[in-house]
């Protein structure tokens, strides 16, 4: 029995590469509400979208884990664009603690939202 | 148990594929083993080169997941596709032109990907359907414009419902499910596909321990290696 679990093992490990996240990122249902928001842009498909971007930081936190790269620039973002621009500030700030390789792109946001530290 | 399987049906299809050719990831890939290796990629938002305009969506929505997953910094697509149209960029192509190094400057970006889409094509033929899907995927330093990586496939993708026992049922169901299908899930699956043969980056426990990996050499490449 404990060979025929090594040898799943082993198998899983070689064809996990791609299914196995070695990261520890939870994304829960992210690319289906972006989707649905880039399809039908709505106050409620967007709110949707701002919903689980916040739900995976949650996530993240109860998990102990790192936010995955992306999510507090794009919260940020959204927020931005509906004028919450202190909060919005906040989480491009939280991405460039995060991910200090974020803070030209981040710059970048900045200049195309007028915004100013 | 059904995952049990799944894992035994993997490892015989693997087995099948004795005489494909196969690399290691370092043999592949050397550049993404030293100080080469991008820490921030830019994903280009995808190019498609099929009159499928929807599928452009499927694809740029599910590839910060994956490819995130595999330990890079992404800066997400539709933030990406804002600045450009900002600078006037409508579309991906035209972006094919300029120097790399405008992304390091501007993105602080190590590598620039470009995700190109060359078919997506739907069928359903009486009680089956299905999607064929072609992608390509080219990683670029942003310092020397080298490509760091590269991967393109071609795959039918079933899509078939599940069978009721009746086959008239099962022909509507069949229709109604290609008409309806959720192809997100489906790109997604594509695009952690392309990536598992990506050598893992930074924040991935995998990072440099991937080397000796195996990796199937696409039989297009083995051809031009032997000529």
């Amino acid at each position: 029995m404990k060979l025929y679990s090594i040898l799943i093992m082993t198998l899983v490990i070689f064809i996990g590469g791609c299914a196995t996240p070695n990261t520890g990122y939870y994304w829960e249902n992210y690319s289906g509400t972006l989707y649905n928001y880039k399809k039908n842009p709505n106050e409620n498909t967007k709110q949707k979208h701002i919903k689980e971007l916040e739900k995976i930081i949650q996530k993240a936190a109860s998990k102990g884990s790192r936010v995955p790269p992306g999510i507090h620039a794009e919260l940020g973002y959204m927020l931005a664009k509906q004028g919450n621009k202190s909060t919005a500030i906040e989480q491009f700030q939280k991405e460039t603690i995060t991910y200090p390789e974020s803070k030209n792109f981040i710059e970048r946001i900045y200049m195309m939202l007028g915004l100013r530290e | 148990m059904k995952n049990l399987t799944m894992i035994l049906i993997g490892g015989l299809f693997l087995a099948g594929c004795g005489s494909i050719p196969t690399q290691t990831k370092l043999e592949a890939y050397p550049a993404m083993y030293d100080d080469r290796q991008p820490l921030s990629v830019l994903v280009i938002p995808a190019i498609n080169k099929t009159t499928a305009a929807d599928a452009t969506d499927y694809f740029n929505v599910t590839i910060t997941e994956p490819l995130s997953n595999l330990g890079y910094y992404t800066m997400p697509v539709e933030i990406v596709k804002d600045i450009f149209l900002k600078e006037g960029i409508v579309d991906s192509q035209m972006i094919k032109g300029i120097p790399t190094s405008v992304f390091r400057k501007n993105f602080g970006a190590d590598a620039v990907l470009f995700v190109t889409i060359n078919a997506w094509d739907k069928n359903y033929i009486v009680i089956s359907g299905n999607v064929t899907v072609s992608m390509e995927y080219v990683m670029l330093s942003t310092d020397s414009n080298e490509i760091l990586w590269q991967y393109s496939a071609t795959q039918v993708i079933d899509t078939t419902a599940d069978s009721s026992g009746f086959i008239i049922a099962d022909l509507i169901a069949t229709a109604l499910t290609t008409a309806t299908t959720d192809y997100v899930p489906i790109a997604k699956q594509v695009n952690y596909q392309a990536f598992a043969g990506l050598p893992h980056g930074q924040y991935s426990s995998l990072h440099r321990t991937d080397m000796e990996q195996a990796i199937l050499v696409s039989l297009k490449e083995a051809a031009t290696d032997e000529n």
